[in-house]
């Protein structure tokens, strides 16, 4: 199993940001795993129900044929990720080449926690649920993914 | 007069999934299949009606019924014209029996099916044909799964109404996900009998085209690009007896374009819950027009062609040509209606319906584009006004195909060195005037083929700049090598969504992005290549392969059982045309390596040189045509045998 360190996407919620350096910093272990498998094109399971201040470790398998990504952030944020990178595709109309992304810090300076999945492969990402949000997604935003299949929605207890 | 023959909604069964799962359950948990393996009661999926199940009949009359309130005489499928939506399971043996009560012979060809040569449904191909009062029965297992359509495949029924959706629901999980569908079927219709569309079309060439350039038009013309300019594209177009505005042979000025059978006026409503993945199953049923579809307001992400799924691509607009389908994603997140808008590629009409949270909401028609006008890049040749071009060298200048380069002036060209131009195909080059070209070194330009190369003008050449001629390498080396499979044949054109479109306006759909996920079970290259030509005379609408109608030929194309052939298509004529292979997929060889898409039509643009990769392991005969209904008739047909 490969481990897929930390992408930082630009994004306009900095709670998220601040749960990251909790990770980094090693302060919080994971209260559970969560097995997640990515495929084309949709994520099993569907849906989620976290606990918010739960630390929750994904493991993420991909069982398809493509590359997917597990990205988690608000709607907006999700939007905003997935139209930045169809307009990077949409010069020379090619898919698939989105490997090694360059999402730098956004223009809201927040971050959203990202790993991309090879086809065969799976990562882990460590991620603690935020406070006073109650809704986020998870999604593939690779151009079309999303559209086709690739999100789920996180409901978050406080 | 019905207008909206939507039906209710219901709780879809992806809400109830989520439902669930909000506690942390996947779907298995809960003990219900997934939302793809049922996606019944989630739809007002066609409003003409479904039928289903392992034996189906269906009727077939002529009968009188109103088409957009006005009294029409179509043919139906079981009391509906379009047809029944024909729902079957991929895995299972259909049994469909067709009973024809019109007082002619008719048959049903099930389009893009995959099976027996006996019961394709094409007559005198591979069948007899159901004579009038007789039962046919078809049977064979189904072995696919997707949006497909079947239709009348004797003389001219098919432009009658006599077709309808076929929708296959897949034995595995599709690679997509959606909430609820709609089938979105357009057609083309005229209250003239197809018989006269056809005797006017013979009659007069352009008969129904009504957008002829007037005086006006010259005048503007003259404002924008000049005197000369304007008179000097005037002139070839009339060397080539056409106007540049014959996109379509068959306009709005005969027919009337319809959704589900609905025309614009009456604004079929498909209806959606906010947040819901919609997937549309559009299929062009029309018997001679392309449309160019859009949803204003909403991106619509491409996930499957003729019926297979491909890699999903995120458009604003997509261009269907006449037999294709496209099966679109979209997700309308606002309480508010939208429009379809599927306008003709001549921009003569459209076809409308509305998708919208609750009957009786439209949205706004967006505003129709001008009438396209065929350029001289829309004859596959880029920059065509080769004049004042001196000392040019063209040597090393292989395999080059000018076919469809129609209409040329390279007056004065001087001092030209065109040595070692091997292989160059120049058929298709007609009314080109070759004066005037001095001091022009031809030698060593082998092989080449300059058949048809009628009344050029050459005159006045001087130092041509051929860079574009770089697309043009090589298709098979001097040695006959084959180019490897999934390579996109030069001249082709797959990153280009064809005449009319602006592709600066928003993102287009071009044949370039279509990926399949996986490769395709025969991994092997092409063993040998089968080059056919697509020719026409528009002046007396003759429409052939190869220069030679149907009548014309002797017999049939012969495809080696079980070879892996390239089939290459080059289009010599001026006008789009989508060809179709009955029994076998083509893949097409867009340039995506192993990743090529299959499909059963192909849109072949003017000018353009396109390839397919073929296992030809359908034993029979199969028909093989172009699916404009009368450039079929007029000729543009050939029986395949494999064996």
């Amino acid at each position: 199993m490969r481990t897929s360190t930390w992408v930082v996407l630009g994004a306009c919620w900095p709670a998220l940001a601040l749960a990251a350096t909790e990770q980094e910093s090693g302060a919080a272990s994971p209260d559970r795993t969560i097995t997640f498998e990515a495929s084309e094109m949709m994520y099993d399971p569907e849906a989620l129900a976290i606990q918010a201040g739960e630390t929750v470790r994904f493991e993420i398998h991909n069982s398809g044929a493509l590359e997917h990504e597990f990205v988690i952030g608000d709607a907006a944020a999700q939007e905003e990720h997935r139209r930045m990178m169809q307009e990077m595709e949409g010069h020379d109309h090619e898919h698939g080449d989105h490997g090694g992304h360059d999402m730098a810090e956004g223009e809201h300076g927040g971050s959203m926690p990202a790993v991309t999945v090879a086809p065969g492969e799976t990562a882990t990402l460590e991620w603690t649920a935020p406070r006073g949000v109650s809704r986020l997604e998870y999604a593939c935003n690779i151009p079309g993914h999303y559209e086709a299949g690739m999100s789920g929605e996180i409901t978050l207890q406080e | 007069m019905t207008t909206n023959n939507a039906a209710g909604l219901t709780l879809s069964r992806r809400q109830l999934l989520k439902r669930g799962a909000a506690f942390g359950l996947g779907a298995s948990a809960l003990g219900l299949a997934p939302a793809w393996a049922d996606p019944w009661g989630q739809s007002n999926a066609y409003p003409q009606g479904a039928v289903e199940g392992n034996d189906i009949a269906l009727a077939i009359r002529r009968e009188t019924l109103e088409i957009n309130g006005r009294s029409a005489r179509p043919i139906t499928i079981n009391g509906t014209s379009p047809g029944p939506m024909i729902r079957l399971r991929e895995g299972q043996d259909a049994t469909l029996r067709v009973t024809n009560l019109l007082d002619e012979p008719t048959s049903i060809h099930w389009h893009g099916l995959i099976l027996p040569a006996q019961v394709d449904g094409a007559p005198g191909i591979s069948f007899a044909g159901i004579d009038p009062g007789e039962t046919f029965v078809y049977r064979f297992p189904v072995v696919q799964h997707g949006t497909y359509w079947y239709h009348s495949h004797s003389g001219l029924q098919e432009q009658l109404g006599h077709a309808g959706p076929i929708v296959i629901d897949a034995a595995e999980r599709e690679p997509f996900r959606y909430d609820r569908e709609h089938v979105v079927m357009l057609t083309d219709w005229t209250y003239e009998e197809p018989a006269s569309v056809f005797r006017n079309l013979k009659s007069a060439e352009g008969y129904y085209n009504l957008q002829e350039r007037t005086v006006a038009d010259f005048l503007a013309e003259v404002r924008e690009n000049g005197f000369r300019e304007t008179a000097r594209t005037r002139a070839m177009w009339a060397r080539m007896r056409m106007s540049s505005r014959d996109i379509a042979d068959v306009t709005a000025s005969t027919y009337t374009y319809l959704v589900n059978g609905q025309a614009p006026e009456q604004n079929w409503t498909a209806l959606f819950k906010p947040g819901e993945r919609l997937r549309l199953r559009f299929i062009n049923g029309s018997a001679m027009t392309y449309f160019d579809v859009r949803i204003p307001g909403l991106k619509m992400t491409v996930v499957a062609a003729d019926g297979q799924p491909v890699q999903p691509v995120p458009v604003d607009e997509f261009r269907i040509a006449v037999a294709e389908t496209y099966d679109v994603i979209v997700m309308p997140e606002a309480d508010t209606a939208y429009t379809v808008f599927a306008e003709t590629m001549d921009r003569s009409g459209f076809a409308r319906a509305t998708l919208a949270p609750r009957l009786g909401m439209q949205a706004e028609l967006p505003e129709r584009r001008r009438i396209a006008d065929r350029g001289m890049e829309a004859m596959g040749a880029h920059d065509m006004d080769h004049a004042g071009m001196e000392d040019m060298d063209h040597s090393r200048m292989e395999g080059m195909d000018h076919a469809g380069m129609e209409g040329m002036d390279h007056s004065r060209m001087e001092g030209m060195d065109h040595s070692r131009m091997e292989g160059m195909d120049h058929a298709g080059m007609e009314g080109m005037d070759h004066s005037q070209m001095e001091g022009m070194d031809h030698s060593r330009m082998e092989g080449m083929d300059h058949s048809r190369m009628e009344g050029m003008d050459h005159s006045r050449m001087e130092g041509m700049d051929h860079a574009e001629g770089q697309r043009a390498a090589s298709p098979a080396n001097a040695q006959g090598d084959l180019l490897p499979a999934g390579t996109a044949q030069p001249g082709s054109q797959y990153d280009q969504a064809g005449i009319g479109i602006d592709p600066d306006e928003r993102r287009i759909l071009v044949y370039r992005d279509l990926k399949a996920f996986r490769p395709w079970p025969d991994r092997r290259g092409p063993e040998r290549e089968m080059e056919i030509h697509l020719t026409g005379n528009m002046e007396r609408y003759m429409w052939s392969f190869d220069g030679r109608t149907f009548s014309q030929v002797d017999g049939p194309l012969h495809f080696r059982k079980d070879e892996r052939l390239r089939l290459i298509l080059v289009n010599d004529t001026m006008m789009e045309h989508p060809i179709h292979l009955h029994g076998m997929w083509m893949e097409l060889e867009n340039g995506a390596g192993e990743l090529i898409p299959r499909k059963h039509t192909i849109n072949v643009k003017p000018g353009e040189r396109v390839s397919a990769l073929i296992t030809a392991d359908a034993e029979g005969s199969w028909a093989f045509h172009c699916h404009l209904l009368y450039h079929m008739d007029a000729g543009m047909f050939r029986v395949v045998k494999v064996s």
